[in-house]
């Protein structure tokens, strides 16, 4: 009778051992998969910030590349300055360029002042249009970038400086 | 004897509730290690400021219609002619055209709309601690992204600041 007691008694303690041990194994499991599902998403974060920022590099690099940017022609030398006549005479040499830069298309939209057409840019029409593709095909997944668009222009036949707001888009394949 | 299984029972089950409370503890000290190191390590900034910066940089750069006796000027020399109280060729106000100037491009550039990310912009042009101009559209959240720039010129400092809120 006493050795039945004692039997059942060993038997609920090894049932508590049991119970508990599997309490402890669910909760580490339970915790690592939180830990790993945290770690895994700030990796997924850290990747698409990397690429973003890749992207807003080689936007800004673009911008201030030789082919692109101002130099000296409106004044000092300036940042995130696109020359408007230079990219117009890039475009119509783009065959010598092509790959050259390691992206599907550029493009460079005005914002502002705004323009109620949406002409894309060739020798015919420049500067009376509002963007300027550089290789003649459609622009997807872009990255962009603020720059200044500047051009000569002339007034009763004086020449002036003109920038305006512009943006500085790139479909980029993420090499 | 009764009373001695009764002790050694009794015995048993307070080692047994120090032998979880110890189990609880070191849990406890491992997830506090876990969360300290998850904590040291420094906070990435996910969303850079170029956009901003360049915001910032290419705005200074525009040639407004505001005109002195030699040239249409841009933002940055209408700043300095808006601080010195001056007019354009044509009779406006320097800080009227700078201001509705500022607005649009503002507007245009950093568009506020249902369903888009961005709810608010905020520009201010400070010099010698005073304010030349504020422009606040949209609302002021807790998420934000800005920048700011300084120039001088003739003893005159100015400070740019352009805040983007998510």
């Amino acid at each position: 009778m006493r050795n039945k007691k004692s039997l059942k008694r060993a038997q609920l303690k090894i049932q508590q051992m049991v119970f508990m041990l599997l309490a402890i194994t669910l909760f580490f499991a339970l915790a690592g998969m939180f830990v790993l599902v945290f770690k895994f998403s700030e990796l997924k974060d850290s990747a698409s910030a990397l690429e973003e920022k890749n992207a807003l590099l080689l936007v800004t690099k673009l911008a201030n590349s030789p082919e692109f940017s101002c130099g000296k022609a409106f004044g000092n030398t300036k940042l995130n300055c696109i020359d408007a006549d230079k990219v117009m005479m890039l475009k119509e040499n783009i065959e010598r360029y092509s790959g050259f830069w390691d992206v599907q298309n550029i493009e460079i939209r005005k914002i502002y002042p705004k323009t109620s057409k949406n002409t894309e840019c060739t020798i015919a029409n420049y500067p009376n249009c509002n963007f300027i593709r550089i290789f003649p095909r459609e622009i997807a997944s872009e990255y962009s970038n603020f720059v200044s668009l500047c051009r000569k222009g002339s007034f009763e036949g004086e020449v002036y400086d003109k920038c305006e707001m512009a943006r500085l888009m790139v479909s980029y394949n993420g090499k | 004897m009764k009373k001695k299984d009764k002790f050694v029972s009794s015995k048993r089950s307070q080692e047994e509730m120090i032998g979880f409370a110890l189990i609880i503890i070191i849990v406890a000290v491992i997830l506090l290690v876990f969360l300290g190191i998850s904590l040291r390590q420094p906070q990435k900034e996910t969303v850079e400021s170029y956009e901003v910066d360049s915001f910032i940089q290419a705005f200074l750069q525009y040639t407004s219609d505001c005109k002195d006796n030699i040239e249409y000027l841009p933002i940055q020399k209408l700043v300095f002619r808006c601080i010195d109280n001056e007019e354009c060729a044509d009779g406006r106000d320097a800080c009227d055209v700078l201001n509705s100037t500022l607005t649009e491009i503002g507007k245009e550039s950093w568009k506020i709309e249902e369903g888009r990310p961005l709810k608010g912009f905020d520009l201010e042009i400070i010099s010698e601690k005073k304010t030349i101009i504020s422009i606040k559209e949209g609302n002021i959240t807790k998420n934000s992204r800005g920048s700011s720039q300084d120039f001088f010129k003739a003893g005159n400092s100015v400070e740019i600041t352009f805040k983007a809120y998510y």
